[in-house]
């Protein structure tokens, strides 16, 4: 077996020698904020990276990916068809496979972009360059492949991120939460936007983030996806209580959820 | 050395996918190539038919490190089509927010992308057992970065309280007194890094290519100015007339558009180095100081140099903003709160100067507000051109010298980087 503590790694925090999980960073289509969030708390960053043998991370250093590896990170949607081939041959690789922030998990942004994907190409390019590859339209990551773990908004938080990597490194199998952010938002003791006439999204939104956005005055746009226990048409019938638009509670939850199949029921059935 | 083809196939330390190829024939430089293969994502599509309240939280999502000039910039060319006066209280804020993001841009550009090459390290991790102090003292930089922006913006990256008149949220007093306090105990470092980049030996390059910045008489605008200026021939022009002045033109290798200046045809640089070719007179006196200590004067032509210009610029942006927070302090918050506006149809650009160069929005919304076509201009897609040439220039010069290949690859991604290319952002 290999001894990785001669490290040969981007990472050469000194630490016992004991082999450490080989871990790389993937960035697809994204803008790359999940990966700066990682970076952005620069106190703990050598911490963490010091209990990890950081293999890959193209964003911080010039090593070249390597054959093998425990974990994959990966931030991004799936955009190209390089990029599916990409994925499928990480899965293949690693242990476990997390994918960061609203681009990998749900598609994200980039996601919206899946409703009409090639008039939208158009509208943009006069001729498709070569170098944008055999574009597809855009899928999230656990859309392609099996994912272990997921951390979730956009952009991600550095103390969830730690914590899921944690999960992975030390293979926990923990149940994770699914209830939405608008009970977490009640408990920060705020009054609730729909009163300002703000539609937000917190009542079908997957909680995680401690209603960050509502906390400052701001309604939830809906960046950690909408939870596995939302009740969408309880919440519209909500908005529809508050004298506001429900055409536009469903327009505003396609922005991070464009390409989640419970907003296109009808799509559902006919392939049914 | 001759003869040689280099592929740099996805450039390191630099935010994005990117690959360089540059091809030597019997000593000449033939071919220079920016490869741009960042994944298309189709924003100024993305936005089409949606309401001009989510234009601004989506474009966020260009770039993560521009995130902040994203947000502004969208903002502006809102409130230009509806008409809102903004209070100068919250001018402030966005420049807060936007020099935040310089703070985190520059402290990161400079240290964990571009310092590794002079150091002779292939990243930033071996600097902290090599040379501790610098590691901490660098990361402490770009850590109040994002302290600034997440004080303004609500968290470091994609602002979540800057919203169309104004902001949702504000900190208190004593908040803005202590950030005054951090941001000037930084100046003595940000001085330290000017010499330290100043010290590294670069090639000598001299640009043939123009300079576009935002400008505003006896300032240095990042966000309060709507007047562009082409530096060499000093021509300024209003943002809503920037595609009479510069055309974007597609091609085959990259996925992000190129620019030149309509008028000449040829390549400009956006910037650091433009801002301060532009704005010299205007920097803080600190700052000033330590420009002319570096010899950073307009007209440098050196690309490579802007790297000391975005060093320049962070003992600009301590400054600057050590007393913009001391005067929020004082205000009055309400000042601050977001403006009614009314929703009529039009068509304005919003501009700002983001850490990486001049950024522009345009917008056309129908009169409940939808957008109807909007086209963004980033700072990086305007250089590629300019990059390009200056490494061919460049190139041409190390050939003649006899460079081995390997000390040409290093030095082409040297320039690569000195630009700050956010590649990301370049491809939207």
């Amino acid at each position: 077996m290999r001894n990785y503590c001669n490290n040969t790694s981007v990472n050469s925090v000194e630490r016992a020698c004991k082999p450490m999980p080989r871990v790389i960073v993937i960035g697809l289509a994204s803008c790359f904020g999940c990966q700066l969030q990682i970076t952005n708390r620069e106190r703990y960053l050598t911490d963490v990276l010091g209990q990890i043998d950081l293999r890959y991370w193209r964003m911080t250093s010039s090593e070249p990916l390597p054959e093998s590896y425990d974990v994959a990170v990966i931030e991004g949607a799936v955009t190209t068809q390089e990029s599916v081939d990409l994925v499928k041959d990480v899965r293949a690789h690693a242990k476990a496979v997390i994918t960061i922030g609203a681009c990998a998990n749900t598609a994200g942004i980039p996601g919206i972009a899946a409703d009409n994907f090639d008039e939208r190409v158009s509208q943009v390019y006069q001729d498709l360059p070569a170098a944008a590859g055999h574009v597809i339209s855009p899928r999230s990551v656990p859309d392609v492949i099996d994912v272990d773990f997921q951390v979730l908004c956009c952009p991600i938080e550095f103390d969830r991120f730690v914590e899921v990597l944690g999960e992975a490194l030390y293979e926990s199998n923990r149940v994770k939460p699914t209830r939405t952010l608008c009970g977490d938002c009640k408990r920060n003791e705020r009054t609730c936007l729909y009163n300002q006439g703000k539609i937000c999204l917190g009542m079908v939104t997957s909680a995680g983030c401690g209603a960050r956005c509502p906390s400052l005055g701001r309604e939830c746009n809906g960046c950690a996806g909408i939870s596995p226990d939302a009740n969408l048409d309880s919440a519209r019938s909500i908005v529809e209580r508050y004298g506001l638009s429900v055409d536009e509670f469903d327009r505003k939850l396609e922005m991070f959820n464009q390409t989640n199949d419970v907003l296109h029921p009808q799509d559902e059935n006919q392939e049914a | 050395m001759t003869q040689c083809t280099i592929d740099v196939d996805h450039i390191a330390r630099v935010e994005g996918h990117g690959n360089v190829h540059v091809v030597v024939e019997g000593g000449q430089v033939k071919d220079v190539e920016m490869n741009i293969v960042e994944p298309i994502r189709l924003f100024e599509s993305m936005v089409r038919g949606r309401s001009y309240r989510d234009v601004s939280y989506i474009a966020s999502r260009v770039c993560g490190i521009c995130s902040a000039s994203h947000v502004v910039t969208d903002l502006k060319a809102i409130e230009r089509i509806f008409g809102v006066e903004l209070s100068q209280r919250t001018k402030m804020l966005r420049e807060l927010l936007i020099y935040g993001s310089y703070l985190q841009n520059h402290g990161a550009h400079l240290f964990v992308f571009a310092a590794p090459d002079y150091l002779g390290e292939t990243s930033i991790f071996p600097v902290s057992k090599s040379n501790p102090e610098l590691f901490s003292q660098a990361l402490d930089l770009k850590s109040l970065g994002n302290e600034l922006c997440t004080m303004v913006g609500g968290r470091s990256i994609h602002p979540i309280t800057a919203v169309i008149g104004g902001f949702t949220h504000e900190i208190s007093s004593q908040e803005y007194l202590d950030l005054a306090d951090k941001l000037e105990s930084k100046v003595p470092f940000a001085l330290e890094t000017v010499d330290l980049f100043n010290g590294f030996d670069i090639c000598d390059v001299a640009s043939d290519n123009d300079y576009m910045a935002l400008t505003q008489p006896g300032a240095y605008p990042v966000q309060a100015s709507d007047t562009l200026t082409f530096v060499g021939s000093d021509e300024s022009f209003d943002a809503n007339d920037i595609t009479d002045h510069i055309s974007e033109y597609q091609v085959g290798h990259s996925a992000a558009f190129f620019a030149r200046r309509t008028s000449t045809d040829r390549p400009y640089m956006t910037g650091a180095l433009a801002r301060i070719n532009a704005s010299w007179e205007n920097l803080t006196p600190k700052a000033k100081v330590a420009a002319a200590k570096a010899g950073l004067r307009p007209p440098e032509r050196n690309p490579l140099r802007n790297n000391v210009a975005q060093a320049v610029e962070i003992v600009d942006a301590l400054e600057r903003c050590a007393e913009l927070c001391r005067e929020l302090a004082e205000g009055d918050q309400k000042e601050s709160l977001p403006r009614p506006f009314k929703v009529c149809a039009g068509s304005a650009t919003g501009v700002t100067e983001a850490p990486r160069g001049t950024v522009a929005h345009q917008l056309v919304l129908d009169d409940k507000g939808v957008v109807q076509h909007a086209s963004i201009i980033t700072p990086t897609a305007q250089n590629l051109a300019a990059m390009e040439s200056d490494i061919r220039k460049m190139a041409t010069s190390l050939v003649a010298q006899g460079v081995t290949e390997d000390e040409l690859v290093m030095d082409v991604e040297k320039m690569v980087r000195a630009y700050d290319p956010c590649l990301s952002c370049s491809v939207h």
